[in-house]
This record gives structure tokens, sequence and C-alpha cells, in this order.
């Protein structure tokens, strides 16, 4: 009897302030999110290279430790050009909507007479198929060849960038090599992730 | 727990006699909602790559050129030949020609990265201690890289980084290898089915 007793508080803690803070970051996070595409699974070699792939005008050509070739353009309205001008080319013609498909594509590996069906199908089975690859072949004048000279039709400011699997085959990449030399392409880039340069190293 | 809390129930005057609603409680549980929020936060922070691909950029000569001055052959003492082999080997031929009677007792091995780097500063001390630079300034050391069927893409990046690190101007990525480097390197270099 007569002890003091702290008052009791009630057990509410304002949690405005941390949610305040939780949703800052949630919203940068949102912001900052790019999500991975549907491209094919593609893990790049590292490198010491510091400088940055550009975002814009860039047609990369990906190679799956398979050796599968894939194609992809950035903007979608070079690849509805690009869709075009390899119709013209090879005598195809492809209609509106098909257009407009293989526009939202950013990437595809579907030989030439394959890719009419498969721009026909619905569009969750067209993900799903499994794509065999650009023809490639030493020989510097398969199909492959065909799409970059389209490509470069549609936007001549495009650069090229080269993704390729760590364990995909030296000769894969060659053979990609033979295609653009073939059309005096001599410089590009190749994507890779970043690494720490070793003690000792300067620029 | 979180709450809003709110003094006062509706604006009504005071001694109007009506009839009221029981006063609500006007806390909200946003408890839900910060879960939500957390989860959210999680699943974006989990979602989002953070480091942006580099680049390495890369130029071939060209082939079409006329090559209106024919470039003196390469002296095997200044050159350091790396083969690229299967399991991520590298066969290294130190300031010697393929041809060389030598070359098949020569033939060393190493691995990627730091035993690679160390070899090939090894050699470039040594040739360009030997040699004297050209008249065009360019040290004598080359490096000729031959990637072979077996190597892989990993493996030749790995070897052009290495060139980067290692400031080694003078390299070429040669994809042919000559039937004196075959009979050298045997079947270390043939695809196994």
């Amino acid at each position: 009897m007569g002890k003091v007793r702290p008052k009791k508080h009630a057990p509410h803690t304002d949690m405005t302030a941390m949610t305040d803070v939780a949703f800052l970051l949630l919203t940068f996070f949102i912001m900052t999110a790019t999500f991975k595409s549907n491209d094919a699974e593609i893990t790049t070699p590292t490198s010491i290279s510091q400088i940055k792939v550009p975002d814009d005008k860039i047609m990369v050509i990906s190679i799956d430790k398979s050796g599968k070739v894939f194609f992809g353009v950035d903007a979608q309205p070079t690849r509805a050009a690009m869709l075009e001008n390899i119709g013209q080319a090879k005598g195809i013609t492809f209609t509106d909507t098909e257009k407009a498909k293989f526009a939202l594509q950013s990437s595809f590996g579907v030989p030439l007479n394959q890719l009419k069906p498969w721009l026909n199908m619905p569009k969750e089975q067209m993900s799903q198929v499994k794509q065999p690859g650009i023809p490639v072949d030493s020989t510097g004048a398969s199909e492959l060849a065909d799409w970059v000279y389209a490509a470069r039709k549609a936007d001549s400011q495009l650069r090229i960038a080269l993704k390729g699997d760590n364990l995909s085959k030296f000769p894969a990449f060659k053979d990609v090599l033979a295609n653009l030399q073939s059309q005096n392409i001599n410089k590009f880039n190749l994507i890779t992730g970043s690494e720490q340069a070793p003690a000792g190293y300067t620029n | 727990m979180a709450a809003i809390e709110e003094s006062g129930g509706g604006g009504h005057g005071k001694g109007d006699g009506k009839v009221r609603g029981k006063k609500m409680s006007t806390r909200v549980d946003m408890t839900p909602m910060v879960d939500l929020g957390f989860l959210l936060i999680t699943f974006f922070m989990l979602a989002t790559t953070m480091s942006k691909p580099t680049s390495m950029s890369l130029a071939v000569p060209d082939k079409t050129e006329d090559q209106e001055k024919p470039t003196e052959p390469l002296k095997a003492s200044k050159v350091l030949t790396l083969f690229m082999g299967a399991n991520d080997d590298v066969y290294y031929l130190d300031g010697i020609a393929a041809d060389d009677d030598k070359a098949k007792t020569d033939l060393k091995t190493t691995r990627y990265g730091f035993d690679l780097r160390s070899v090939i500063f090894a050699s470039q001390k040594r040739i360009n201690a030997a040699n004297p630079k050209d008249e065009d300034g360019n040290e004598a050391f080359v490096v000729v890289i031959k990637p072979t069927a077996v190597s892989t893409y990993k493996n030749m990046v790995d070897v052009l980084d290495e060139m980067a690190i290692t400031k080694t101007k003078r390299y070429a990525l040669v994809d042919n290898l000559t039937d004196a480097e075959k009979k050298v390197l045997g079947d270390k270099v043939i695809p196994k089915n």
C-alpha cells in the first residue's frame, strides 16, 4: 500500500513514422524496378569494364548456353519497321496484327519460315513455345545477317551488343562474328556483368 | 499499433435533442495496410536488379580491307600464345613457336584468373625487357589468343579482360590453329562427344 506505481501507459506505439518510411521505400523500389522480360535465360560473364550498356538504340544478339541465337531491338517502332524490311527482302507480307504482335517481342529466336505461324499463335502459347533460335552459320550470309541488315535499315543509329552465356561454346560466337563481319560491322559491345578489378589495378 | 486518432465525432451542435447514433471509434486499424506495405517492399527489393550490366567494346579487324602494307610476321620470341582449352584450362607457349622442336615440352597449363595474370605479367616483363620498343613506340610484347572449339564464350571474355587488366595493348584473337599447333596440343582441343 502506498507504493508509487508508474502510470500505466497504453500499449500503443505510433507507427505513423515507420509507415511513412516503409511506403517511401516501397515507392522507390516500384519506380526503379525493371522486370525481367521473357528473354532466354542468359548468365553473362563478368569483366572489369566500367562502360555501361546504352539504354536505347541498341540491338542485342544473344547466345544462350546451347548456342541458340536470339535477336532483339529495343524500340517498338523499329521492330515493326525491321519486320517490314525483312518481309520486303524475303517476299513475305505481314499483316498489321502480325506486325503489332511482333513489335511486342523484346527478343525472339524463330527462323523466318516459322515466323508467321509463331506470330499467329495466341499470346500465351507464343511465350511457351520453345524457340529454336535464329539460323546462323559460318558463311556470314545466314538469317541473322538478314535480320541485322533489316534492323540497321530501320534505324541506322543502332548500336550492336552481343550477349553470350557463360557456357556457350566459342564456335557459336565465331559464327555470329562472321555474320557481322560480312556486313562490315567490326566494332561492337560485349555485354558483361560488372566485376571488381583486382587489387593494384589502375586505369 | 498504427492508428489514426481523431478528436471529436461529428460536428453536430449541442442540445438539439435529436437522437444520435452511438459514437463510433474513429481509430482505424492500420496493421493490414502496413503488412501489405512491407510485403510489397520485400517483393520489389528482391525483384529489382541493382547492378546494370556493363559492356566491353571489341573491335575486330576489317576482313574486306585490302592489306596495303603487309604486316611483317611476328617473331615467336616476342609472342605469348594462349590456347583456350576445355574445362577452363589455358595452355600457353611463352616466346616459342609451335613448330619448334621444344614446343611440346614447353607447353604449359594454367588456369584463368590470378594464375593466368601472373603468366602474362611475367612474360610481358621478360619480353619487354629483352626487346626494345619499335619505331612507333609500341612495346614488343604481343599476345596471340587462340580460342578453340572446346572453349566457352566466358573464357574469351576472361582472356580479353586479362588483356585490359595487364594493359596489354597488342593482342590478337585468332580462331584457327595451324597444323603445328594442332600437333602440339594433340587431343586437348578436340571436342568430346
